[in-house]
């Protein structure tokens, strides 16, 4: 972008430095070409006015270009501000509600067991609200701390997180499969944090068995592509409605399939800032009714 | 469980919806509690009182916990302080302790572990002499941890680690003999509490192992306590 806009301004520059170079070098000292500008004061005024305005004209209309690309951003980034607040609302306004009620529980005569049962209520209450603080911390972080940059074994991480899923007691219901190529080579390392890698793999793999239903298949895999390792979550679960894909990767963002699915609703955009910090990429290919791919694509080196 | 006397804690936080929670928890729990809502009552508290550890939080009106924890160390007192940290950034973790707490929380904390912080503090400290969170420079045997630059030798030898391992031998060597959980560690090297983190642990532990040709059989710097975490079974001295 930057150098044709460089090639624009000094093409005259040049072109005007190639004639003078052709002309000195030509040795046609004798009849030099000499160019005589004449003109009568109203005209050169009319102009050199009129090659002025188109000038400033040239130049407020760029500012204004830039103006306008600003203040889409700024809204863009307003807009994303107020849908973030919305949902940070909407997360916090539950649990409080929960606890609201479970101290009022509380208050009551009750038995020893309701008692306890509406404290340990109001606890787990807490211990959401703490993760959700704590994840938003995360993000927060994850902006602007040190990412460590040490070669990273892929295939050994991919086998670390799927012994991980493997071992969640829902998984029996699943067909949990992993492929990672052996031949040609194996894969390439990776520069970057390996406990935040498994991070994003190991949340990748939740959020795909958090919306299959029993039976579907899931599989994990990675492959070279170019200057880059590609590490891929699939499943044959339900699909992402094709308007609610753009926006999956927000925070606290939940799609209509994920109302009332506990978790903190900040698990892909970790993925997201994960994939960013180590200079990657995420996408996801999805349809209805069907099955998701989520693709994590990190630069080799 | 609290030796007799009782051990006085001065807690010091502004938000009095903590300081008058957590007060009576830790009177519960057999402390002689008295409590200060900023830096500077703080350290008239400190100079009045002479309370045998504090509870402070780091983010505080007027004079802050670093502050005050600057301030006490640098008039040679040596109280240990567990400090109540609400940023989750690495560097500033290490800093607290480079600065000389005795350890820290990051809030929000189950009080429990508090209370577990503070007992294992009080065992761990030496009464008018400097705790080995504040030395520059620790060792054990032929192994030496530069806290300033944050480099290992072996011996001679120059130690490659990466700079989480490096944080998390320090705060094993800075808690000797002391059986840390591994949710301990994550939360003060990692700062998070990854649902991957247990594992990131080990393979860390692991790791310096390797570095430090340390046996998990017959252990010369850290022991596994199955089921509960590690422990750091080397003499740690502290070196100027």
């Amino acid at each position: 972008m930057k150098t044709w806009r460089w090639l624009i301004t000094l093409a005259p520059c040049l072109l005007g430095a190639g004639i003078a170079v052709y002309f000195f070098l030509s040795f046609d000292l004798h009849h030099d070409h000499i160019v005589y500008l004449r003109a009568d004061l109203g005209t050169f005024s009319l102009l050199l006015g009129l090659g002025l305005s188109g000038l400033a004209a040239l130049i407020f209309a760029l500012l204004g270009w830039a103006d306008g690309v600003r203040l889409q951003a700024s809204t863009a980034a307003a807009e994303e501000r107020r849908r973030f607040l919305l949902r940070l609302d909407h997360e916090l306004k539950n649990p409080l509600t929960a606890m609201r009620a479970g101290l009022a529980n509380l208050d009551e005569s009750l038995s020893v067991a309701a008692r306890r049962e509406a404290l340990a209520s109001v606890e787990a209450q807490i211990l959401r609200l703490s993760r959700l603080v704590s994840d938003l911390r995360k993000l927060a972080e994850l902006e602007v701390r040190l990412v460590e940059r040490s070669p990273v074994d892929i295939p050994a991480l991919l086998r670390e997180a799927f012994s991980m899923a493997q071992e969640k007691p829902e998984a029996a219901e699943y067909h949990l499969n992993l492929s990672i190529p052996q031949a040609p080579w194996p894969l390439p390392k990776v520069r970057g944090d390996p406990d935040l890698l498994l991070l994003a793999v190991h949340n990748l793999l939740e959020n795909a068995l958090k919306f299959s239903r029993p039976g579907d298949t899931l599989e994990l895999r990675a492959f070279e592509d170019g200057t880059e390792v590609v590490i891929e979550v699939a499943d044959t679960g339900p699909g992402i409605p094709e308007e609610e894909q753009p926006h999956v990767w927000e925070e606290l963002y939940r799609g209509e399939a994920g109302r009332g699915v506990p978790g903190s609703g900040l698990g892909l955009a970790l993925v997201r800032a994960i994939a960013e910090r180590h200079n990657g990429r995420v996408g996801l290919r999805s349809r209805l009714g069907q099955g998701t791919v989520f693709t994590l694509r990190l630069p080799i080196g | 469980m609290a030796t007799n006397p009782k051990t006085s804690i001065l807690l010091v936080d502004d938000e009095t919806a903590i300081t008058a929670n957590l007060a009576p928890f830790l009177s519960r729990s057999g402390f002689a509690v008295t409590v200060a809502s900023n830096g500077e009552e703080a350290l008239q508290k400190v100079a009045a009182l002479h309370p045998d550890l504090l509870v402070l939080d780091v983010l505080m009106p007027r004079l802050d916990g670093r502050e005050v924890l600057r301030q006490l160390r640098k008039n040679g007192n040596w109280a240990p302080i567990i400090l109540l940290t609400q940023v989750g950034e690495a560097s500033e973790r290490a800093m607290a302790l480079e600065e000389g707490a005795d350890d820290y929380l990051n809030k929000p904390f189950d009080p429990h572990e508090l209370v577990a912080r503070i007992r294992a503090v009080l065992r761990r400290a030496r009464p008018g002499q400097p705790p080995l969170s504040a030395a520059a420079r620790l060792a054990c045997g032929s192994l030496t941890l530069d806290r300033t630059s944050h480099r290992v030798w072996l011996g001679e030898v120059e130690l490659a680690l990466t700079p989480k391992s490096v944080m998390l031998l320090e705060y094993m060597m800075t808690h000797p003999d002391e059986l840390v959980s591994r949710e301990r560690l994550l939360d003060v090297v990692w700062g998070w509490d990854y649902p991957v983190g247990t594992r990131a642990v080990d393979t860390r532990i692991a790791e310096l192992r390797r570095a430090l040709d340390d046996d998990p059989a017959r252990p010369s710097y850290i022991e596994t306590i199955p089921g509960q975490g590690y422990r750091f079974v080397g003499m740690v001295e502290a070196r100027p």
